[in-house]
């Protein structure tokens, strides 16, 4: 029962809207080889994207900075940090990236998003118990 | 009407023997660039560069030379141009560096530009002049290259 002599004051709520807050992308890259023993170092990865780079946009391609957050060295993945404005760069020169001291090799891209939380979990390999 | 939009670099070739210069050719310069471009951004600049691009005219007694190139990625080849070191011709390496002095849309403008940078050019040099024989070297030197003769810069056009 509403009182005659209360007014109803609008509702007042504030509404913020980010177009794009994050600067950097993140990648999750797994390195598929053919001969499935060799190892990697994260050192030895970081040299063979930089290389794959710097054969598709020269040397100011690959003066580019990204980090290489994480690296599991048992299974090749890893998480890719790249500024907005490289990412096309880095991802394209990731698809052509074919050899790794002459074995053949390839980079399969399973996640990517401006923000680090998304990439914790994915649908693929969720497990519904 | 969509139209070709192009970006003509007015380049100056600086070499330090004065007597190679006359050795250059546009060919030479095609190659040295392409070579810089390939260098300096990977095969994607080489081939986006490669599409449009010309020598278009090269100057050897002063080392004027106007590189064409399409306008969306004129940067390419201008942030190319200072990994240049060497241009090679018949066997021989020549050691010089581009200088890019003006970025023009037509040929015309671009010849505009450079009769006003041979006066300033002569307005600068004339009053460090110690004898009146250097004066009108300089003076001879300057004005053969200007568009005062049209018909002789045409001719000179390949």
């Amino acid at each position: 029962m509403r009182r005659a002599d209360i007014q109803d004051e609008p509702a007042t709520y504030e509404r913020l809207v980010y177009k794009n807050t994050s600067v950097y992308h993140y990648m999750r890259i797994s390195l598929v080889l053919e001969n499935e023993s060799t190892r990697l170092s994260a050192a030895q990865l970081k040299q063979l994207i930089v290389s794959g780079l710097r054969d598709l946009y020269g040397e100011v391609g690959g003066a580019f900075p990204f980090d290489l957050l994480k690296f599991d060295e048992s299974t090749l993945t890893g998480v890719l940090r790249v500024y907005n404005s490289g990412l096309v760069k880095l991802w394209s020169a990731l698809t052509l990236l074919g050899f790794y001291q002459n074995e053949l090799c390839f980079f399969r891209v399973t996640q990517v998003s401006p923000f680090l939380l998304t990439l914790s979990g994915n649908s693929r390999e969720l497990e519904l118990d | 009407m969509v139209r070709l939009k192009s970006r003509y670099l007015l380049c100056e070739v600086c070499v330090s023997d004065r007597r190679n210069l006359s050795l250059l050719d546009d060919r030479a310069i095609y190659t040295a660039t392409k070579a810089a471009v390939a260098r300096a951004h990977g095969d994607y600049g080489a081939a986006l560069s490669s599409l449009g691009f010309s020598v278009k005219y090269l100057n050897a007694h002063t080392g004027i030379v106007f590189l064409r190139c399409r306008k969306s990625h004129y940067r390419l080849i201008w942030s190319a141009l200072p990994f240049i070191t060497s241009l090679e011709n018949r066997g021989q390496r020549v050691p010089c560096f581009l200088n890019c002095l003006h970025v023009g849309g037509t040929i015309r403008t671009c010849q505009k530009f450079l009769v006003r940078y041979n006066t300033q050019q002569l307005h600068r040099m004339l009053p460090l002049c110690q004898s009146e024989a250097e004066r009108s070297e300089i003076r001879k030197s300057v004005l053969s290259c200007t568009l005062k003769k049209e018909a002789d810069d045409e001719e000179e056009d390949e």
